[in-house]
């Protein structure tokens, strides 16, 4: 029999706001344990929480970029149960009303676009990390309080290549919204997954198995496809699937039991009463969208289809917001959209990597890269002569009109020098005029030679070309 | 030692007539001899308070006043135990926020006085020091929670201290020991640094001898503090300034629903003099009628509410980061083994019951119900102060209670309305004053004045204008 998979996605992302969701000690990463806290974050009791009005204005911009629809009043619960790393001994989270609800975000799955449909979005406070030893364990409270966003979609992915997709995506949005540095491998960004299976036709769902500890996009597609093929091994073998949280060991790759569903905690959510619901600033709430700059999906679509860029290419361009950000740049200062494109990716990135640097790193002036694209399009130097002036523009941050002028390498395209100069090298090379006479074009490329050497090499070999032709031709009349 | 009002004692160390150094030297003295006496103290800091004197005096009213605090205010640096073995050894790494205020109006810190586990409790029995006896009869308890505050401001050691009110835990000692107690408005005054007990219904509150004395502390504790999210924005009034004996044009509502329960005879008649007293001074007076079955509802209400929310709270209390660590083999077993040696039994009771009450297949039926309750009775308060400024009602049906006699927690059917009523400002968030309108037995009892929420000034000043016509002010009992 044939399966289908069913799958949802819950997916928390750490806030970079510059303090912690409901303290004013410092949001930081890699700090040495222990001294990013205070007694709130400690959860000192007396201690009480005070909500960070920048933790909200992020959710939000997720909340606007997921497309969701916004809850007017903020509501914050207490989500109770005992951990060790759980400073307070529950958690301030929002249960019954998230922030966001319904919303979502478009994927690419084998070159065809899917709707991936977001159930809600909420706020909360992360935990203390903890670190086990064989007889003892560390517990560091700098990740304690950490604003954390937590979006769950509806059960509405169907293979683990749409999850890989969907998190990508996902990325994107953190990134492009600049809220987070999403990254899976730190933490920052982290996914539980959502795996059932049922008979395909078959309306209602299968059991359904958590599978936590992802800490790449690639686990997450090879933990689904495992868990489905398990899954169904134990179906067909006559077994039952029951419902539990896996781990996933990335070693074996395979999922193993965490705890089964008898174990599972009452965490008794109610309202958190010393956070009393805030109505949002509808004002602010449009403003904060208004101020969300265009995300990866939409700039791929629009380089594509308003500036003729190929697909390959504008996926690339989009890649990191960066990179979109200076090509957005750019091109306030050239129309020759396709030329910028293949320099950002072309040289301007080799420059980069070469340097061990990013698109966040660049120093050039967006202007002089448009400018350098600008001076090939007329003809002002050849595209040999770009190589050369790329190097130190790129180098120095230097406008590349300066450069052509210390090199003096503008090429001559005054129509009048060069007729001058084009009628000496004829004057001088009367057998190459008879020769053209004759049919031999060969004799036009001697010519332009000459004229370049004339030149010393600065002028425009097109329009000397062009020149040469009409002057033999206006000779052998 | 003698002992003084506020403004008396500022006068007096500002004119030089008392020194303020030999002062103290004699405060700490009585103080010892009082908690022989009393057991009233957790710590008494005598370092912290030479070392605050040491400070130029100044023109604040409460430069260099001696003061005392419920040992549930976290004090930097100053062992804070909250009376419970969990917090026995605990030494916090930061103030509350009224504690930095009036830091800043530069009192001095007597000491952190005795209080039910937990601020659990209405006996002051429960403390992990032992009960702490009334001044007027050691024989008798002083109440709780904050029983040490108010028997160490009725022994006349200092002229004030803070307690915390989540049921009627300021106004009910402050009665049982014939002094002034005062919890403002929900909102009023920053919760920050105070180990809670129930977040919704918690409120900060202080003890004093004379309503002159409350206007000026009151006025250094209110105001907004960015870390109380619950605390309000609105700006603290000039209580003393505008205190005035003139309430001819307020509006008395007397709580008969409560006022009507009270069978000990000489209660009443106090009570009623207490009445005809308001109407010579002017108000209008006229009885008002809560919902019988309501208020019976308080106490279960009170209790589902105030013991879920406890439980939360001190689910930080888990024996990792501070407090009473014992030890076990997992971080689980190290939590269960803290809280169960750090926790007295009737706490532990309150916490199965709040937890029960929380759990999801219950919390629609208890907790919920609970808050619903809460919603009905407080809209039916709130049908009263449309049309009167002040309710009045007796502060409870008789004197302190034998330490023998007094159960931890009791409950009477007799007196459910009557015992319990307090709690109704609670509920409400509304400022409420307990102020002693006599004496019954030798043994002092009281009036509670409430009014609507923000306006403490109308409280404030219905007890200043009874004050002065009652005559009970100033009363203290140092030795038997």
């Amino acid at each position: 029999m044939d399966y289908e998979r069913v799958i949802g996605l819950e997916v928390h992302c750490e806030l970079k706001t510059n303090s912690k969701m409901f303290s004013a000690s410092p949001v930081t990463f890699g700090e040495d344990p222990n001294t990013m806290i205070n007694e709130v974050d400690m959860g000192m009791t007396g201690t009480l929480p005070c909500l960070n009005k920048r933790g909200v204005e992020f959710a939000i911009r997720v909340c606007h970029a997921l497309h969701m629809e916004i809850d007017e009043l903020l509501c914050f619960d207490r989500k109770n149960y005992y951990y060790s790393d759980l400073p307070k001994g529950f958690q301030i989270t929002q249960d019954k009303r998230p922030i966001g609800r319904n919303g979502y975000l478009m994927i690419e799955v084998d070159g065809e676009e899917k709707r991936i449909d977001i159930e809600r979005l909420h706020m909360e406070e992360d935990t203390a990390k903890q670190l086990h030893l064989t007889d003892y364990s560390l517990i560091d409270y700098n990740r304690a309080g950490i604003p954390l966003i937590e979006i769950v979609t509806k059960p509405c992915i169907r293979s683990g290549k749409e999850a890989s997709a969907y998190l990508e995506a996902l990325r994107q949005v953190f990134l492009y919204t600049e809220v987070s540095d999403a990254k899976l491998e730190e933490g920052s960004m982290r996914c539980d997954v959502n795996v059932s299976i049922r008979p395909f036709g078959q309306e209602a769902f299968g059991t359904r198995t958590e599978i936590k500890n992802l800490n790449s996009i690639s686990n997450v597609q090879k933990a689904i496809d495992y868990e489905a093929g398990r899954q169904q091994e134990v179906i067909e073998s006559g077994g039952e699937v029951l419902q539990e949280t896996r781990r996933y060991d990335e070693v074996e790759k395979v999922t193993t039991v965490m705890r089964s569903k008898g174990d599972a905690v009452d965490y008794k959510y109610y309202t958190e009463p010393n956070i009393l619901p805030i109505r949002l600033d509808h004002a602010w709430v449009e403003q904060i969208k208004n101020e969300l700059p265009m995300m990866a999906g939409e700039r791929e679509k629009h380089y594509e289809e308003e500036y003729g860029i190929p697909k390959v290419d504008a996926k690339i361009l989009v890649s990191t917001k960066s990179m979109s950000d200076y090509f957005n740049e750019v091109i306030k200062y050239t129309k020759n959209y396709k030329n910028a494109s293949n320099w950002l990716l072309g040289d301007v990135l080799a420059f980069l990597n070469k340097n061990n640097q990013s698109y966040d790193d660049i120093e050039l002036n967006p202007e002089y890269l448009a400018k350098l694209i600008n001076f090939i399009e007329d003809g002002t130097i050849s595209s040999k002569q770009a190589k050369k002036v790329f190097e130190p523009m790129m180098t120095e941050n230097k406008d590349p009109e300066k450069i052509i002028e210390e090199k003096g390498m503008k090429q001559i395209s005054d129509p009048n020098a060069l007729k001058t100069m084009a009628n000496e090298v004829l004057d001088a090379n009367p057998q190459s005029i008879e020769d053209y006479a004759n049919g031999k074009d060969r004799a036009v490329g001697f010519l332009v030679g000459q004229v370049m050497k004339k030149s010393r090499g600065q002028a425009n070999p097109g329009m000397v070309n062009k020149l040469l032709v009409e002057l033999l031709k206006e000779r052998i009349k | 030692m003698v002992t003084h009002t506020i403004e008396e004692l500022h006068e007096l160390f500002k004119s030089g007539e008392l020194d303020v150094k030999e002062y103290y030297k004699e405060l700490f003295e009585e103080a010892k001899k009082q908690q022989e006496r009393l057991n009233a103290f957790v710590t008494i800091t005598e370092e912290e308070a030479y070392k605050a004197i040491e400070a130029p005096m100044t023109d604040d009213l409460l430069s260099h006043i001696p003061y005392v605090l419920k040992d549930n205010y976290n004090t930097k640096g100053i062992k804070t135990t909250a009376s419970s073995k969990m917090l026995a050894d605990y030494v916090p790494v930061y103030n509350a926020h009224v504690v930095d205020l009036l830091n800043k109006h530069g009192v001095g810190l007597v000491g952190k006085a005795s209080m039910d586990e937990l601020a659990m409790g209405g006996t002051n029995k429960s403390a992990l020091t032992g009960p702490v006896h009334n001044p007027w009869d050691t024989r008798r308890i002083s109440g709780g929670s904050s029983g040490g505050s108010a028997a160490l401001v009725a022994s006349g050691l200092i002229p004030f201290a803070l307690g915390s009110d989540t049921g009627d835990s300021i106004r009910k000692p402050a009665g049982f020991c014939g002094i002034v107690g005062f919890k403002p408005t929900w909102g009023r005054i920053s919760r920050y640094g105070v180990i809670p007990y129930a977040s919704s219904l918690d409120h900060v509150g202080a003890f004093t001898r004379n309503v002159r004395d409350m206007a000026i502390v009151t006025e250094a504790l209110a105001g907004r503090d960015n870390r109380d999210m619950t605390s309000s924005n609105k700006e603290v009034p000039h209580y003393l300034e505008n205190l005035t004996t003139d309430i001819s044009n307020l509006k008395i509502g007397v709580l008969t629903t409560v006022s009507n329960e009270v069978r000990n005879e000489e209660v009443k008649k106090t009570f009623e003099h207490v009445v005809e007293t308001l109407k010579s001074l002017g108000a209008t007076v006229e009885d008002v009628e809560m919902d019988k079955k309501l208020m019976k509802t308080l106490l279960p209400t009170y209790t589902i509410i105030a013991n879920s929310e406890a439980t939360s709270n001190h689910s930080c209390l888990d024996g990792i980061k501070y407090g009473d660590r014992q030890q076990g083999d997992t971080p689980d077993d190290v939590m269960i083994n803290s809280r169960t040696d750090g926790f007295g039994d009737h706490i532990k009771r309150r916490f199965i019951l709040g937890n029960l009450a929380l759990a999801t297949e219950n919390q629609e039926k208890m907790f919920r119900k609970a808050q619903r309750v809460r919603r009905l009775v407080v809209d039916e308060l709130n049908k009263i102060y449309e049309n009167y400024d002040i309710i009045i009602a007796p502060n409870g049906g008789g004197v302190a209670p034998l330490i023998d006699e007094a159960a931890e927690d009791y409950l009477s059917d007799e007196y459910i309305i009557l015992e319990n009523w307090l709690c109704l400002a609670n509920f409400a968030g509304t400022p409420s004053i307990s102020i002693p309108s006599g004496f019954v037995d030798n043994m002092p009892v009281a009036v509670n004045i409430s009014g609507r929420i923000f306006e403490e000034q109308t409280v404030l000043n219905v007890a200043y204008a009874l004050e002065e016509a009652l005559g009970f002010k100033n009363q203290y009992k140092r030795e038997d």
